[in-house]
């Protein structure tokens, strides 16, 4: 049976086959989408697409084609159609980000880092705070605010804060490494999990002595980048009007243009993950996971090579912080608890520790079973609950089951099974990480 | 002067002496050896000169800077390379960057140079692969650039081991039992290569040693330490010779009965 | 002077009672010391009222709330430090064991409750039996968690069963959610209420205006946790299994080549851990009064903090370590407020223990009174 499989792969993953597979999964993913946007198999046909491309063999233009096609035209019609698949591709992206700035620190470097939420809570707080009306609300109750306050900064400023989100998170890496980086690994898995709760109970009780954070309320609202200008925009009306059948609204230009940014950013997160991977930083990071000792006897400054891996890995959290606070127009303390930089963490596991690809295929599976199919299986839950059918065998009816058994919030369930089954059965990952071969112009023994 | 003097070095761990005043030197170009049964104190001593210890007293000093309080990374930036008694490579790395790690010190290329993929880091990159491709030849390893240190058989890890300690160019390069667990074939073709280090890198080695033969055959110079401390030190028919040395490897009673059949 | 020190009677009872006494009076008599000083450092800041004053009004209360919390801070702690001591792991998913001993606890009350017996019943039995259950279900579960999620994972980088520890802690959380909400229909769990001993002894003090009270469910966690630290103490140094316990934490290769079963011990010692853990779930029941499948979390990280605090591996200092914890929490609580004229007040109590924790591994990350096992290179 297995056998079957594997020869079966091996023929269709030659010559055109590969991309007639792909560009068949995209187009019935999104015909199927187009038709029946609510429908969660034409969605996963549809993300099966990216898949395809970076597995199956074919030729790196060709790829990178299907690949653009995908998410430059596709999606953001399909988007606009069904906005609620640009939300899940965007939490992808958003989400996607932060587990490859933790997989440089946890997957390169080995550092367990349990509070990596903190960073993103800086970057979100720091748009937040001067992107709203926050600072001229200092001195006020929260909840009593006046409604007349003014924005503090014009919107054009988040592209500013984007970047000063990534360094302040990143200088909060540093600040947190400096004392605890000496820790052994275990110690300093609990040191940053502290560190992610001293930030969240801060966010949750800034608002005294001064009013920084709104305390448990949240900050909102908190202004988005300005819409590209009016004349693109009528020129986009004008295509994509008879395509999704409704003259797009602002709102959706919003999410679209939102899923533009998480999409470059995402694009260079990846790109500095890689390159930084395939440098001496890179190699010092992982040698320093294999084994410190060797590594600072080959001359790795230890301390200097884990702050720049907690610094950078930051700073991706801080970028999309500022993201998120942006695109959400809202922040409260609840957003950033543990149970995310337990999320997180999962991806990179579910994915494979120190695989780049690993990383994002994790990030997309568990939003995609976060957002979508446990919040599908809670639809069709309360759908037997609201019907007459019971349970055969036991006898129970399914109108008695509890209120309480809710699928959609049992995510520390699912965090939790994915983390020990990964780590019993497959602790690499689902994505193994592979080192680079190199063209060393030495002769292969081939093995066959 | 000594490329490498230390001066009464003690290291304690709680009320255990496990390196008392070693006074100790070695002389540039040289092959020198530290010998001694186990447990006294030898492996403890190479990780107080290479800093993974900090030495209690007495100075140590290599080119004419004190190495006492330097991290072992300085250390090895100031051009002490060493090996592992039990091979610590970087297992699910491969071989080549193995040995890329350890150009870590000499390697020039800053943040920017890496994220922009700049000329200065591109030119670096490919001549470090060149070099790393040669130590692999100098060491004697073919066709492994691209596996993973971990699958290498026992003697290939060792030559890995070493590759990557040349690769930071020291001055002076550490063995701690360089030839455990070869057999006498892989021992001759180590002994081979450490002389080539000496005489074409005029790199400086100082190892230590279990097997005799490795000792007798090439150092230049030997120390013998027990309990911690130095007790004899010479050449290598001096030691042989030597009563102290004798007794603390075979015990009292083999010391007198050599001296009986002599 | 030797013939004492082996008398069993001082060994076993005069000696860790002596020192449960002395920990006890010493942390509160340094940190009261330390909380006037600043009371008088402080006095500048407040001019409603005459600080110091106000904080030796409060000053026995506040040691009491301290002492009482910091028991169960150090029975929790105990759960940890042996289970470091033998496996050198952070076993992260404690804190649920100690949540399951509380939910089971309130559950059996609530099930007396619900058959109608619980106010005809003996208060003390009614504890009694919640804690016995407690232990034995805790115990169970910590074993059953160890054969599950760790015992596959040894010889792994060290990492790897931590992390397989965080995803059982987040496991049972849900796990115990989701059987409460299938079986109850609700996840929250209240304290019957029974008995007497929401009551206070009113001990009325010569020197001072304020006359001490004390709750007796206090003096029932005080007493229950000493007793059960005397008998650990028992346990693990007078009888065989403590000895092979400390043999196995010692050198784990070597007791076994010395025919101790190490996969029993380890077995043994979450038993032990879990049971401990179960009970002092009980006992925080009664002072919070409801739990939920979430409330393990922070008393568990406060615990191990304890733990770490004390010198993690080592049994007495977990007990320090709890003791100054807890004093540490009450203090803060009651006079963070008063002394930055309510600047900051109780609610950064619990990142208190993170700072402290933060402090400690920088400054002297052996604990107070060191570990007894070392990271083996």
């Amino acid at each position: 049976m297995k056998k079957f499989f594997s020869d079966l792969y091996k023929k269709a993953n030659t010559g055109i086959w590969p991309i007639v597979i792909a560009l068949a999964f995209m187009v019935v993913g999104a015909v199927s989408v187009y038709q029946s946007p609510r429908s969660l198999t034409a969605f996963l046909i549809l993300m099966a697409t990216p898949m395809i491309l970076y597995f199956m063999k074919m030729d790196m233009k060709v790829k990178v084609f299907i690949g653009l096609m995908l998410i430059i035209v596709i999606l953001p019609v399909l988007g606009i159609r069904n906005i609620f698949y640009l939300e899940v591709i965007f939490q992808m992206a958003v989400f996607a980000a932060l587990a490859l700035g933790l997989n440089i620190v946890i997957g390169m470097a080995g550092l367990l880092d349990l509070g990596y939420v903190a960073f993103y809570a800086v970057g979100a707080y720091t748009w937040a705070i001067f992107g709203s009306k926050q600072l001229s609300l200092l001195h006020s109750i929260p909840g009593a605010a006046p409604a007349d306050a003014p924005f503090a900064l014009a919107p054009q400023w988040f592209w500013l804060f984007l970047f000063l989100g990534v360094g302040l998170a990143a200088m909060m890496g540093i600040l947190l490494g400096l004392p605890v980086l000496r820790l052994r690994g275990d110690y300093l898995a609990i040191v940053t999990l502290g560190f992610g709760e001293v930030i969240r109970v801060l966010a949750l009780n800034l608002d005294k002595p001064i009013n920084l954070t709104n305390g448990p309320q949240g900050i909102t609202p908190i202004q988005r980048p300005p819409l590209p200008p009016e004349g693109i925009l009528q020129f986009l009306r004008t295509i994509l009007t008879p395509i999704v059948g409704h003259p797009p609204t602002d709102a959706e230009f919003y999410n679209v243009m939102f899923y533009f940014i998480a999409l470059i950013i995402i694009g260079i997160v990846i790109l500095v993950a890689t390159r930084l991977e395939d440098s001496r930083i890179g190699r010092a990071w992982t040698a320093i996971r294999e084994d410190e000792t060797a590594a600072i006897a080959m001359g790795v400054p230890l301390v200097k090579m884990k702050l720049a891996a907690f610094a950078a890995g930051a700073s991706f959290a801080g970028a999309m912080g500022a993201l998120y606070a942006a695109n959400r127009t809202f922040v409260s303390p609840e957003t950033f608890s543990f149970q995310v930089s337990i999320g997180v963490l999962t991806m990179v596991i579910l994915g494979g520790l120190g695989s780049i690809p690993g990383v994002i295929f994790g990030a997309s599976a568990v939003v995609l079973l976060n957002i979508q199919i446990l919040q599908n299986f809670s639809l069709y839950l309360s759908d037997l609950r609201q019907s007459d059918k019971i349970i055969p065998i036991i006898n129970f009816a399914w109108k008695d089951l509890s209120n309480q058994l809710d699928p959609a919030k049992y995510q520390k369930l699912v965090f939790g099974l994915i983390l020990i089954l990964m780590m019993i059965f497959r602790p690499s990952g689902l994505i193994p990480a592979e080192r680079r071969q190199r063209e060393l112009g030495e002769d292969k023994i081939e093995e066959e | 002067m000594a490329l490498l003097q230390t001066n009464e070095v003690v290291k304690r761990f709680g009320g255990l002496v496990a390196v008392n005043k070693m006074t100790f030197s070695v002389e540039k170009g040289r092959i020198v050896s530290i010998i001694g049964p186990n447990g006294a104190g030898k492996t403890t001593f190479f990780n107080s000169l290479t800093g993974i210890y900090t030495p209690e007293e007495g100075k140590i000093e290599f080119n004419g800077q004190s190495l006492i309080g330097l991290r072992p990374d300085q250390v090895a930036s100031a051009g002490i390379a060493r090996t592992f008694q039990n091979i610590r490579l970087f297992g699910s790395m491969t071989v080549l960057e193995n040995i890329l790690v350890g150009m870590h010190v000499r390697l020039k290329q800053n943040p920017f140079d890496i994220l922009l993929r700049s000329k200065h880091f591109n030119d670096e990159e490919k001549e470090s692969e060149e070099q790393a491709k040669e130590l692999m030849a100098y060491v004697g390893l073919k066709n492994v650039g691209n596996e993973l240190a971990h699958n290498l058989p026992y003697g290939g890890q060792r030559r890995i081991e070493i590759a990557r300690a040349l690769a930071a160019n020291p001055t002076l390069l550490l063995l701690d039992e360089p030839t455990a667990g070869m057999n006498p074939n892989e021992t001759e073709e180590a002994i081979k290569l450490f002389r080539r280090i000496r005489d074409d890198k005029g790199i400086t080695i100082l190892m230590i040693e279990h097997d005799m033969r490795v000792v007798m055959g090439i150092s230049e110079h030997i120390s013998v330490m027990d309990y911690g401390e130095k007790i004899a030190e010479g050449s290598p028919k001096e030691i042989r010779s030597n009563q102290r040395v004798i007794e603390a490897y075979l015990g009292r009673g083999a010391a007198v009965a050599h001296e009986r059949k002599q | 002077m030797k013939q004492i020190a082996e008398n069993p009677v001082y060994k076993f009872f005069l000696f860790p009672i002596g020192q449960i006494i002395v920990f006890s009076l010493g942390a509160s008599l340094v940190l009261s010391l330390i909380t006037v000083l600043l009371a008088y450092i402080f006095k500048f800041n407040v001019t409603d009222f005459d600080l110091v004053e106000r904080t030796l009004l409060i000053l026995p209360q506040v040691v009491i709330n301290g002492l009482t919390i910091g028991f169960v801070y150090s029975t929790i702690a105990l759960g940890y430090t042996m289970v470091y001591g033998v496996l050198e792991f952070i076993n992260f998913s404690h804190s649920e064991i100690f949540m399951v001993g509380g939910i089971v606890g309130i559950q059996l009350m609530a099930y007396f409750e619900h058959i109608g017996v619980l106010s005809t019943m003996n208060e003390y039995l009614v504890i009694g039996l919640a804690i016995i259950l407690a232990m034995a279900i805790s115990g169970g579960l910590a074993v059953t968690v160890e054969r599950v999620a760790y015992k596959p994972l040894r010889g792994a980088p060290r990492l790897v069963p931590l992390i397989s520890a965080i995803g059982m802690s987040f496991f049972l959380q849900d796990f115990v959610r989701l059987i409460l909400s299938l079986t109850t229909g609700e996840f929250n769990v209240i304290l019957p209420k029974f008995g007497t001993f929401d009551e206070f002894w009113v001990i009325a003090i010569p020197a001072m205006a304020n006359p001490l009270r004390i709750q007796i469910k206090s003096a029932i966690m005080v007493g229950v946790t000493i007793f059960m630290l005397v008998l650990l103490n028992f346990l693990v140094n007078g009888t065989k299994v403590g000895k092979a316990i400390r043999a196995v934490a010692q050198d784990r290769s070597s007791a076994s080549l010395m025919g101790i079963n190490v996969n029993q011990i380890i077995s043994i010692t979450f038993l032990i851990g879990g049971a401990l853990g179960g009970a002092a779930g009980v006992l925080f029941a009664l002072k919070a009064t409801k739990l939920d499948p979430f409330s393990g979390f922070f008393p568990g990280l406060k615990a191990f903090t304890a733990a770490v605090l004390g010198g993690i591996g080592n049994l007495t200092g977990a007990l320090l370590g709890g003791l100054v914890l807890g004093l540490l929490e009450a203090f803060s609580a009651s006079y963070l407020g008063i002394f930055t004229n309510g600047a900051f007040g109780a609610e950064y109590k619990d990142i208190f223990a993170f700072a402290i924790l933060i402090a400690v591994l920088i400054f002297r990350p052996s604990g107070l009174l060191g570990e007894t096992v070392g990271q083996k290179a």
